[in-house]
């Protein structure tokens, strides 16, 4: 999956270790994808407090709420999902009413494995009716195994009924070439370990789900030649003596810098190696240019990052 | 100085004085904010004053496990060996949580007979759900903490929650598999599978019309085997709710136990420590503070630093091109300017939430370290600072 398949994909779900700016890059994805006439919802997953509100300015619900052209945002919850579920596939109203009314039918699908789960994704295959395209801000690592094994594990389990039916569905729409994957990491070491399995383990439990392409958030670009880094070496080691606090500092911030570098540096090859699939690094915001303009403004530097992208990616095609 | 210095760096006592009484520690707050560093620092310090700690973690990072002996998963307690630290009075143990074991563990323990825990081992829904479904492994948390805490082996568990979807969800954990095993409900939906009942309950009860929807729904292979699944359930009930009721108990328990939020001090991870606060508040949680990590900090850079640092470049780099010492220079001048205005974005991000902090709740602050934090050393550095309040710059 490279980053122009992904950019054209009718869905793409965006997941990663938790704090990687998963929601981050689902908004930039969804502004871009606005801002280039494609009809685009960007949904949570059935979040308390949910992360797009300082995107956006607004804070979603499950109905669709439009924020900028051609773009909504959205809030799956599951109880909601619920509701919706039942009035589309069980006949009379009535009797979705008196369901609705049972506590202990509630408690029941509330316990009842699985439920949850699908009917968050049958969710996302309605929204894929009404729009373009849609991004979905999936759950951190181990929850967003769960939510995509859900259609396999419901298969497994029941012969027949409207919930297998979705199922199917859901497991169609899944593993269709027009559905993108995106892991958000960091050049961290313990985040890449979890980017790499995430992967290993979505493989096993969804097989049919297309090979993914990861945003490697907070990269530095290398900048120190040899000369530069074997000179920040030597004051390092000299700086016992007599150097004052200020001067220190100043040698702490490069190498800072060229610890980041040389992370990013190992975290790109890493993830070559290990996932062999395509990566974007997105800057971190210090390099970005701070943090001036809060959410909406990084938002809007992701996207240009990806936008940029695209386009080398499509000049090295050509070549 | 000027703007990320110690100023304020610590509030209220160090983390010993609170720690020292205490059985239970519960670390929580959003992923990738070095949560199970902090649990595992904790525990180091802990077992250095002498005490006997397990550190109940689920999933850290490989290398943080490695340097930790443990290397297997599967539900063991690991000694840690602590010899390189010889001031370390007391034991540090860890543990790794394996859902599916802990699950199955569970069913073992509370099952009647070796005949209904075979039955329930091999009932298909709890095989496909056990590990899979989401919120287990919570259940499974508080199930593994229930078994450490009340059987007295160790004087200090710090517990490293999981990762959560949905910030609640660990809080709510018992509550909710309490719910799940409400006894009304099974008996509800167990009815018409009770034989000597069938008839009656599905001509006369209001219910009817609603289950013959849920075998349309569900699928009526898929509602029988819940049906058995529920009815393996049933008698263990009690076991269930009792040992879940306790964990709740020693929640709440103010002597026993300590919550402590942990964020980076980032815009969403701020945010989701605030509605912790809030919300251990507001569920009467014993709560003494949040631990702010990988705060970035600097001095504030002067010219005259700069000009003196270029002497010492071209003293130590004078056999290098002079075009790599101006640039070093310059690109050291940038690295810092970015490095400061990283401390100073931080700095006032976390001077909002440590603002709004109730009377009662009081802070500590970590320093982001140079190097991830993998083996014993960094640990006990994370330590140095929570405990001793070591200097954050170093001086």
């Amino acid at each position: 999956m490279d980053v122009r398949r992904l950019l054209n994909s009718r869905l793409i779900l965006v997941t990663g270790k938790g704090g990687t700016g998963k929601t981050t890059v689902s908004a930039a994805i969804g502004r871009l994808s606005a801002e280039r006439g494609a009809r685009t919802i960007v949904a949570e997953v059935d979040t308390f407090r949910p992360a797009l509100t300082p995107m956006f300015g607004k804070k979603p619900t499950y109905a669709p709420l439009p924020v900028a052209p051609r773009l909504d945002i959205c809030n799956i919850s599951w109880r909601e999902a619920l509701v919706e579920w039942l009035k589309g596939n069980v006949p009379g109203q009535r009797v979705v009413r008196r369901i609705l009314d049972n506590k202990l039918v509630q408690t029941f699908l509330d316990a009842t494995p699985g439920v949850r789960e699908t009917v968050i994704l049958s969710r996302v295959v309605t929204l894929l009716e009404k729009y373009d395209r849609v991004v979905v801000d999936m759950p951190a690592s181990g929850h967003a195994i769960s939510l995509l094994g859900v259609p396999n594990v419901a298969i497994g389990l029941m012969r027949g009924g409207p919930i297998r039916e979705r199922a199917e569905a859901i497991l169609k729409v899944l593993s269709s070439s027009s559905t993108a994957l995106v892991i958000v990491g960091l050049p961290e070491e313990m985040v890449v370990n979890e980017t790499v399995e995430l992967w290993q383990r979505l493989r096993k439990e969804v097989p049919t789900l297309q090979s993914p392409l990861v945003v490697l958030n907070r990269a530095a670009r290398p900048s120190l030649d040899d000369n530069e880094r074997a000179l920040l070496e030597r004051l390092e080691a000299a700086q016992v003596d007599g150097m004052s606090a200020a001067q220190r500092e100043l040698v702490r911030a490069g190498r800072w810098e060229a610890t980041l570098e040389a992370a990013t540096a190992e975290s790109l090859s890493r993830l070559d190696a290990e996932l062999g699939v395509p990566v974007v690094p997105v800057a971190r915001l210090g390099a970005l240019g701070g943090f001036d303009g809060g959410p909406s403004r990084i938002v809007q530097q992701v996207a240009a990052t990806l936008a940029r992208a695209e386009l080398s990616a499509g000049k090295e095609s050509q070549r | 100085m000027s703007g990320a210095t110690t100023t304020d760096f610590y509030q209220g006592p160090p983390l010993g004085d609170l720690i020292d009484g205490r059985k239970l520690v519960v670390c929580v707050g959003s992923g990738g904010v070095g949560k199970t560093t902090t649990a595992a620092a904790i525990g180091l310090q802990a077992a250095i004053r002498g005490r006997k700690v397990l550190v109940l973690t689920i999933d850290p990072a490989r290398r943080l496990a490695n340097s930790l002996g443990l290397s297997r998963f599967g539900n063991d307690e690991t000694r840690i060996d602590l010899s390189a630290l010889p001031e370390a009075k007391g034991e540090l143990w860890a543990m790794m949580l394996d859902n599916q074991k802990t699950f199955d563990d569970l069913i073992e323990r509370i099952s009647p007979s070796p005949e209904r825990r075979d039955a329930i081992l091999k009932n298909r829904i709890y095989r496909a759900t056990a590990d899979n479904i989401s919120g287990s492994q919570d259940y499974m948390a508080t199930e593994k903490l229930y078994d450490v805490v009340e059987t007295g082996r160790y004087d200090l568990v710090v517990l490293d929650t999981p990762p959560v979807k949905n910030a609640l969800d660990f809080l709510e954990a018992p509550g909710r598999l309490a719910r799940f095993l409400d006894k009304r409900v099974m008996k509800w939906f167990l009815s018409p599978y009770d034989k000597e009942r069938v008839f009656g309950r599905l001509l006369t009860s209001t219910s009817a019309v609603v289950f013959r929807l849920l075998s349309y729904v569900f699928g009526r292979e898929f509602l029988d085997d819940l049906a058995e699944y529920f009815q393996h359930f049933r008698d263990l009930y009690d076991g269930f709710r009792e040992r879940q009721e306790a964990v709740v108990e020693m929640f709440h328990d103010r002597r026993r136990t300590c919550f402590l939020v942990v964020c980076a001090p980032n815009g969403p991870s701020l945010e989701v420590a605030r509605f912790f606060l809030d919300e251990l508040h507001a569920r009467r949680m014993p709560n003494p503070g949040v631990i702010v990590n990988q705060r970035h900090l600097t001095l504030g850079d002067s010219l005259d630093a700069r000009a003196e640092l270029g002497t010492d470049i071209d003293r130590l780099g004078a056999d290098l091109p002079p075009a790599a010492r101006s640039s070093l220079l310059a690109r050291l001048g940038a690295a810092h300017r970015r490095l400061l205005g990283l401390s100073l974005a931080e700095e006032s991000l976390v001077k909002g939430l440590l603002g709004a902090l109730r009377a009662d709740q009081v802070s500590w602050q970590v320093p982001r370290l140079d190097d991830e934090v993998n083996d014993l050393g960094g640990l006990s550095r994370v330590g140095g600072f929570l405990f001793e309040r070591q200097a954050p710059l170093g001086d």
